[in-house]
């Protein structure tokens, strides 16, 4: 890709600004820690004239903050959300802008034919902000709680004596690991933005593996406990695995078709459309699409791929688990829809949808009843979220049902609002879990006794992220299930003249009691979030102090707790179906 | 937002108490420790008498001007409401979620008035009634959040809007029993809430199909498809949802949403519970009004959208009333525990409701309306005396205690009412209720009228043979029970007495005068117009004569 020309035309530069903020961000987070007085010494003999080049040498201690890498990632993170938002904005109102790039730098209009590498529209923006939103706030509520050194703690008094003093303050100024957390942070959302930009699946292969590798690190980052790191082990060979299973698929796609663009002349889509109309299937892009599936149900965290989820997510720390669940997930399905809805919905989705179907019933059903058992309010987490996975499957099963068309569009517009709205209450939801973390708790049922006593604004935030998962009015939870189930009912319920009840309910496609089991699984699980509400206001606890004050934190569990609540019911719940619907009609 | 016309009263009496109970408890939690636990329950009470009052007004100018107008309540058509927020939702007047057709729809008729004014006039009560409660700011600001949601679900006129203020209920509920309730309050509070989430969501499937056909064209909406009642009460009966069959699927599965809400057997398990540990104050809204969204949303829903299918399963009808009757009489009479005989006495009462528009008949569907209300005034008053009996005895146990006649003598005279009023004594609101669903099911079904007539005896076999335990009996000093070890028997205090002494005098007046504040009026003329224009026609084109 020249670039030169990216930044030639201005369009450009608008088009592709959030990405080069990420960019501009990591270079920033790698260069400004180390800036020092190192100095280097003009070598003219006799004289002594040293000029400054600012790198190495003895570190500046202001520089040394540990907050401030995590200053640095959220000034770059809130940019580039912002420059996502902007991106799509006209004259104060929303207006969809796109551009498409080919692989040699030229920009495009999206409505002439070409083979585009990237495609910028309002489906990758919308994604985009769901990443980087993802990131931010957990950004800010790391911003408090990364400890400096792992395993151990630094003594919170001076010491007298002035060498054992000067090592503590050496600890305490030392954001090293600050800075390497947020490098892997903002490099997460680099490549989540690269995949939701990509309109060619190699790209968007390579954003994916660059977003993967990076979590895999930040999973085994948390070194407090013994069970990150084997945490971050297992959540890297199984993804490994699954990344090779989907490049397998990828190359088998690419000797079939010849090049892996997706909306193209001779792209995957069109070549996929003439295969399904001439009737002979070739086995070489389904196998490649099968491949594909399992790698992507490993991103969703789909059965049977989901047995690293609750390892990972127990193990990581509340912030990065609250990223796995949020933005790591929402990219899975980025990519799967990409996959099934651009390419081979062509004309139906009559290969797959059935095998979607099942495994979201499946899916849904083994998330619940897995984290009906479980104590571990994390696990119980990471279950709900395979459980919420077998909710969109669903509804992407539903999509492959019907076809392209209006019910499709509505289907998948409700798969990115449950994507969207899920940054806040998930993320929150692992945010309180952070918190309790930071006094070495958190991670069974009975650390959330008596918390409304000890912290209501918190246990407070608590139960409306409880009661938002579960989809319990009028939450955001609620209305983006709502939609979901109401696109899978509106599409298959038809007008039957059945005159009689039986004659109805045999009338009804199966894909309608896929929305009755979604309905059937979310009474199940208010079970177990109706418990941890229980435990915080019912229970008595032995701890009568307040949490860590961690302020950051705590705005961030708040910003959350406003999005569960605003996107629930109102003129922004509106608002955002309204830029959802035109995200969705770009998938397909 | 033009949306919001908060000149509309009745916006304005469903959005205070829910705003105003947020700022209280955030103010209790900001200034804990500072003493103003009265104040903040004072600021309640003064609320909830406000909106009391303003409800009455409400009604005495509206009904009263169309009386005027039209000669009678017959002025007030099938599909007219007093007090709409918006004509015509089609004109954008009102949107909240445009994009998915979703409405700030809100209006009251003669079905939803006497409920919404029931509710109003409840809340004071019951918080009156427990105007001791531990932890008052919460407790009374959590009743008056109730207050805000239970009204939103009778004012809705949009599915959408209705069913999110119909499970807004559950939270205060919840917290209501899990904080303030009995012993086992930790799992009444969770069965109440999952079991009635079970059946809501079994409901809504039911919404988006109905939902889902019917379609409009609207400004900024995106599907197409609108939530809007009176929109879907002007659709085609004979091809609305593609026909009768898949009418009847509908349904069944509110009729699931809603007899659990009600209860009727066999999905009633969830009530004995929540009753039973549910603090005073809460039993006394769950029986008052709670059971009561499940009779109103069957009644404006089930039988004004779905004629047909309501003729069709009459028989199950009658035979969840019927089983719900008979089957929570006999329950009531092996009860040992007062308050769980006065649960299961809802039960029975509530089967009385689906026997009444099972008739058909305009007597039977208002008697059923009437009942409603009736036990609305009789049960919270029942439930008061339950509690405070467990209040100043400790027990709930019948055969514990003998004797309360000499020992409270206000508090056994209060039960007397009560107990009276509830197994159906002339004179007392429960009586006309009952009359009026008999005269129907004679007319709709002649002598097999005997069968629900025969089971009230049972009702007066149970309550005076409970009233005969307690009250009397036990000799000239009567037997306290063990849980008081050994100190004196205290009476009411003077607030339980004031909130029974008004849900007294109230059932006696209504039962006097049904038509009081024109309550019978409004029920008749409703149920006459909903039989002439719904079912009536309806039975004509199935060729099935009354």
């Amino acid at each position: 890709m020249n670039l030169g020309t990216l930044f030639a035309g201005p369009d450009m530069a608008t088009m592709l600004m959030p990405e080069w903020i990420l960019v501009l961000g990591i270079a920033a987070l790698i260069l400004v820690p180390n800036l020092g007085n190192g100095t280097f010494r003009l070598p003219i003999p006799g004289q002594s004239i040293r000029i400054p080049y600012l790198l190495g040498g003895t570190r500046f201690t202001l520089l040394q903050d540990p907050r401030i890498p995590a200053g640095i990632a959220i000034v770059t993170l809130s940019a580039s959300l912002a420059a996502a938002v902007m991106s799509q904005i006209t004259d104060g109102i929303f207006e969809m802008a796109s551009a498409c790039i080919e692989a040699n730098g030229t920009i495009t209009d999206c409505g002439v034919d070409r083979m585009w590498m990237l495609k910028v529209d309002t489906t990758a923006r919308i994604f985009e902000c769901i990443f980087l939103a993802a990131c931010l706030l957990a950004t800010l509520a790391n911003m408090n709680r990364l400890q400096a050194t792992p395993l151990k703690s630094i003594a919170a008094r001076a010491y007298k004596d002035a060498v054992a003093e000067a090592k503590r303050q050496a600890k305490l100024y030392n954001n090293r690991r600050q800075v390497d957390f947020y490098v892997l942070l903002l490099m997460v959302a680099l490549g989540m933005s690269v995949v939701a930009i990509s309109a060619n699946l190699f790209v968007l292969f390579i954003g994916l593996e660059l977003a993967s590798l990076a979590t895999y690190v930040l999973v085994a980052f948390h070194k407090e406990t013994k069970e990150g790191s084997e945490a971050g082990m297992k959540y890297f060979i199984v993804g490994s695995v699954s990344s090779a299973a989907g490049l397998y698929g990828l190359s088998m796609l690419y000797l079939w078709n010849g090049n892996l663009a997706i909306h193209s002349g001779v792209g995957l889509a069109a070549s996929w459309e003439a295969m399904a109309a001439s009737g002979t299937w070739d086995a070489l892009p389904v196998l490649g699409l099968v491949f594909m599936l399992a790698a992507f149900g490993f991103k969703v965290s789909a059965v049977p791929f989901h047995f690293a989820t609750p390892d990972a997510y127990d193990g990581a720390s509340g912030p990065v688990a609250g990223v796995l669940s949020t933005a790591s997930k929402a990219m899975g399905f980025l990519v799967l829809m990409r996959v099934l809805l651009s390419i081979t919905l062509a004309d139906d989705g009559g290969v797959w949808y059935c095998a979607i179907g099942a495994i979201a019933a499946i899916t849904m059903t083994w998330g619940n009843i897995a984290a009906l058992g479980s104590r571990n309010p994390k696990r119980m987490l990471a279950y709900s979220s395979v459980a919420h996975a077998g909710y969109i499957l669903a509804a992407i099963a539903a999509i492959g049902a019907v076809g392209p068309g209006d019910a499709a569009t509505l289907i998948a517009a409700a798969v990115i609002f449950h994507l969207a709205v899920m940054v806040s209450f998930k993320l929150g939801a692992f945010l309180v879990i952070s918190l309790l973390e930071m006094e070495g708790r958190g991670h069974d049922l009975s650390d959330y006794h008596g918390l409304a006593r000890r912290e209501p604004i918190i246990a407070v935030s608590m139960f409306v992220f409880m009661l938002a998962l579960a989809g319990v009015p009028p939450l955001s939870g609620f209305l983006s299930k709502l939609l979901m189930v109401n696109g899978i009912i509106s599409a298959t319920v038809g007008a039957s003249s059945a005159s009689t009840l039986a004659a109805a309910t045999g009338s009804l496609s199966w894909v309608f009691w896929l929305a009755i089991l979604i309905f059937m699984n979310s009474a199940v699980s208010v079970f177990y979030y109706l418990r941890i509400g229980v435990v915080m206001f019912f229970e008595e606890s032995d701890r009568k102090m307040r949490m860590s004050r961690a302020p950051f934190t705590r705005i961030a569990i708040m910003l959350c707790l406003m999005g569960a609540v605003v996107f629930g019911f109102g003129p922004l719940a509106n608002s955002l179906i309204d830029i959802v619907m035109a995200a969705a009609a770009g998938l397909f | 937002m033009e949306a919001f016309d908060l000149v509309n009263p009745l916006t304005l009496i469903v959005l205070l108490p829910l705003l105003a109970s947020f700022a209280l408890m955030f103010v209790a939690w900001m200034g804990r420790g500072k003493g103003l636990d009265d104040s903040i329950r004072t600021v309640n009470m003064g609320l909830a008498v406000l909106i009391f009052g303003f409800t009455t007004l409400l009604g005495y100018e509206g009904f009263s001007d169309t009386l005027a107008a039209a000669g009678g309540f017959e002025g007030l058509a099938l599909n007219e409401y007093l007090y709409e927020n918006c004509d015509d939702v089609l004109t954008n007047q009102c949107t909240l979620i445009g994009a998915i057709g979703v409405n700030w729809h809100v209006g009251i008729d003669a079905l939803s008035f006497p409920m919404v004014w029931l509710t109003t006039l409840l809340i004071p009560i019951a918080m009156l009634v427990q105007w001791d409660a531990k932890n008052g700011a919460y407790f009374h600001s959590l009743i008056l959040m109730m207050e805000g949601a239970l009204l939103g679900v009778f004012v809705s006129l949009d599915l959408f809007v209705f069913y999110v203020f119909w499970e807004l209920t559950l939270v205060p509920m919840f917290f209501l029993i899990l904080l303030w309730g009995g012993d086992d309050r930790r799992y009444a509070a969770q069965k109440f809430f999952i079991y009635t989430f079970v059946a809501s969501v079994l409901m809504l499937a039911g919404i988006l199909i109905m939902y889902a056909n019917n379609p409009v064209i609207q400004l900024g909406n995106l599907t197409g498809r609108s939530f809007d009642l009176e929109l879907m009460a002007m659709m085609d009966n004979s091809t609305w949802l593609g026909g009768r069959g898949m009418q009847h699927f509908v349904f069944l599965l509110l009729l699931v949403g809603f007899a659990t809400k009600m209860p009727s057997v066999p999905v009633h398990t969830w009530l004995p519970d929540a009753h039973v540990q549910a603090p005073t104050a809460g039993s006394m809204l769950l029986a008052g009004v709670m059971l009561k969204m499940g009779a109103y949303g069957f009644i404006r829903l089930s039988v004004a959208l779905f004629p047909a299918s309501v003729i069709e399963f009459t028989w199950l009808l009658v035979l969840l009333g019927m089983i719900s009757l008979v089957y929570g009489a006999i329950v009531c009479l092996g009860q040992t525990n007062l308050k769980r005989m006065v649960a299961y006495s809802s039960v029975s009462h509530m089967g009385l409701i689906f026997l009444g528009v099972a008739t058909l008949q305009p007597i039977g569907i208002a008697g059923a309306i009437f009942m409603m209300f009736a036990h609305g005034l009789i049960s919270p008053l029942l439930f008061a005396v339950c509690g405070a009996f467990k209040h100043h005895y400790h027990t709930l146990e019948i055969g514990a205690m003998r004797g309360l006649a000499r020992h409270s003598p206000w508090m056994a005279a209060q039960m007397m009412v009560g107990w009276m009023a509830s197994l159906g004594l002339p004179l007392m609101a429960g009586f006309v209720a009952e009359v009026a669903i008999m005269i129907g099911f004679w007319l709709a079904f002649g002598w097999w009228v005997m069968l629900p007539a025969l089971t009230l005896i049972i009702t007066a076999a149970y309550y005076l043979w409970s009233m005969q335990r307690t009250i009397f009996e036990g000799g000239a000093d009567g037997i306290l029970p063990d849980s008081l070890h050994g100190e004196d028997p205290v009476d009411i205090t003077w607030h339980e007495n004031a909130g029974m002494l008004l849900l007294g005098v109230l059932t006696v007046l209504f039962g006097i005068l049904p038509w009081f504040f024109g309550m019978f009026d409004m029920m008749s003329a409703y149920s006459t117009n909903l039989v002439t224009d719904v079912l009536a026609p309806m039975l004509n084109e199935l060729g099935v004569m009354p």
